[in-house]
């Protein structure tokens, strides 16, 4: 039963052994798996510039619907809030990034999604 | 900077804490492309909210710099500035809250003439009454030169000789000039305004300058003093019209009148002893002929055209027994003279020409030279019959 267990380590170490070990090894691998997928999508991105200029739309579409505006008011609460001459990033960060999640029009989403899902079908390993 | 790498590893690590969760929840590996696209559509979420994050760190940045700077505020006023310049959306007025034609109907006051002048009408009115731009320069360089024709008359007769026949070819030039702010002052735009003028001061002030130049309708003679009158006798048609009583005052050949007309109004206005047309020998006064072949060559030259209203009837039936002969141009002349008359007792021109009256004497003229003698020739037939 315990057939692979790491060298130094005697069954007394775990629980479960076979529990643990294909916890760990499915994780590893799924992990390893998606994190060198991910890493590799990430990397195309980049390379053909697709990342830049998904950022640019995105700026762009958002500041053409408003977003920027009422995120900026949302800024401001903060400042007044924790006074002008205090307010750090991370109080802006903390305060204001769950809300712009959350504020990004539903158009705008949908649109980036269809792009994104396009470039990856596109480039699909 | 520092912070800006902290918070980038603290998302990073929450999004690896969400991610793994996710992954837990899917034990199977499954291909990228295959029909089951949740991975594909969890990578998809993963890209996507990896952009807008990056969005909202980057306006956080931007702010927080403004912030730091000083700028962040700069754009706002205060409440009273904010409703001052509130957009306005009144009907009849702008977004301003101006009203759209104010200033249509206002009127001016110049500060040359101190009339009140229309809005738009303002700057030509200008141009005119402080003499500046083109057309004021031109009416003024015609006004000049006009006065020194009247002027250059009045003076000596021997200097009309020369003066003149410089004067004829320079009219010439004046009355193309002439010619279109005639038809300006004739057409219907000048009329409206005149009739449309409110005040008095207005039309009279405006008219008189320009009335003086009316030259489409002419010269009313009776203003004019004989040196005048020859003076521009010499120049122009100078032929009455019935109409107005006035001069005309196009050039010699001018295709309203006739030769007769002007020889004619010639005898008119200057009486017996005038002169005859430019042209002719200026002397003016009776021709002595000796011979027939001086008036052959003499009579040459005139023009024997139809008879001027300003004839008595019976020359009038006289002179269509040479009209009959004469060609339709106006320039052709032909003379024929019946021999019918006796002595005939001539003034002016063709005084002496009594005898050669009685030969029949048919002349064809080419292209005529400048009237001779206008108003003697009729009364030639005058006597013949």
């Amino acid at each position: 039963s315990l057939k692979f267990l790491p060298r130094g380590l005697s069954s007394k170490h775990f629980v479960n052994e076979t529990y643990l070990q294909p916890h760990i090894s499915v994780l590893t691998n799924t992990m390893n798996k998606e994190a060198r997928l991910k890493a590799s999508i990430n990397q195309k991105l980049t390379e053909t510039g697709e990342r830049d200029r998904l950022k640019e739309l995105l700026r762009a579409k958002l500041t053409e619907c408003g977003w920027k505006d009422q995120m900026k008011a949302q800024c401001k609460d903060v400042i007044k809030q924790k006074g002008l001459e205090h307010v750090t990033v991370e109080d802006l960060v903390v305060e204001v990034t769950p809300k712009g999640r959350a504020l990004v029009p539903d158009s705008v989403k949908k649109e980036l999604l269809q792009r994104i899902r396009a470039f990856l079908t596109q480039h699909a390993s | 900077m520092l912070s800006y790498f902290l918070f980038f590893l603290w998302g990073h690590h929450l999004k690896i804490q969400r991610s793994i969760s996710d992954f837990q929840m899917k034990m199977e590996e499954k291909p990228l492309s295959g029909p089951d696209n949740t991975r594909l559509e969890a990578l998809i979420q993963d890209v996507y909210s990896e952009l807008v994050e990056d969005a909202c760190l980057g306006l956080c940045f931007e702010v927080h710099r403004a912030v730091k700077q000083g700028y962040f505020f700069l754009d706002e006023t205060d409440q009273d500035s904010i409703k001052e310049f509130e957009i306005v959306d009144q009907p009849g007025v702008d977004i301003f809250g101006q009203v759209f034609n104010q200033w249509k109907n206002k009127e001016c006051e110049c500060p040359n003439c101190k009339r009140f002048i229309a809005a738009s009408r303002f700057a030509p009115h200008l141009e005119k009454c402080l003499g500046m731009g083109r057309n004021s320069s031109r009416i003024a360089n015609r006004r000049l030169a006009t006065n020194n024709n009247i002027s250059k008359s009045e003076s000596d007769q021997e200097d009309n000789d020369d003066l003149n026949d410089n004067d004829w070819s320079y009219g010439a030039e004046k009355k193309a000039k002439k010619r279109r702010p005639d038809k300006n002052q004739n057409s219907p735009r000048r009329s409206k305004s005149l009739k449309h003028k409110n005040g008095d001061l207005g039309t009279s002030l405006s008219s008189d300058p320009y009335k003086q130049y009316n030259y489409n309708a002419g010269i009313s003679y009776e203003s004019l003093g004989p040196n005048e009158i020859r003076s521009l006798l010499t120049t122009q048609c100078g032929v009455i019209s019935e109409h107005t009583k006035k001069m005309c005052t196009r050039s010699h050949r001018c295709p309203q009148h006739t030769d007769d007309q002007r020889r004619a109004i010639r005898l008119f206005l200057l009486g017996p002893s005038a002169p005859t047309l430019p042209d002719a020998d200026v002397e003016g006064d009776s021709f002595d002929i000796p011979n027939g072949q001086a008036l052959l060559s003499r009579l040459q030259w005139e023009d024997f055209p139809d008879v001027s209203p300003t004839d008595s009837a019976s020359s009038k039936a006289s002179t269509n027994h040479s009209d009959s002969r004469r060609p339709k141009k106006k320039k052709r002349l032909d003379l024929s003279l019946n021999s019918g008359g006796g002595g005939v007792n001539m003034t002016g021109v063709s005084s002496s020409s009594s005898s050669s009256c009685q030969s029949n004497i048919s002349l064809s003229t080419k292209k005529k030279k400048p009237k001779t003698a206008a108003p003697s020739v009729s009364s030639i037939y005058d006597e013949l019959n």
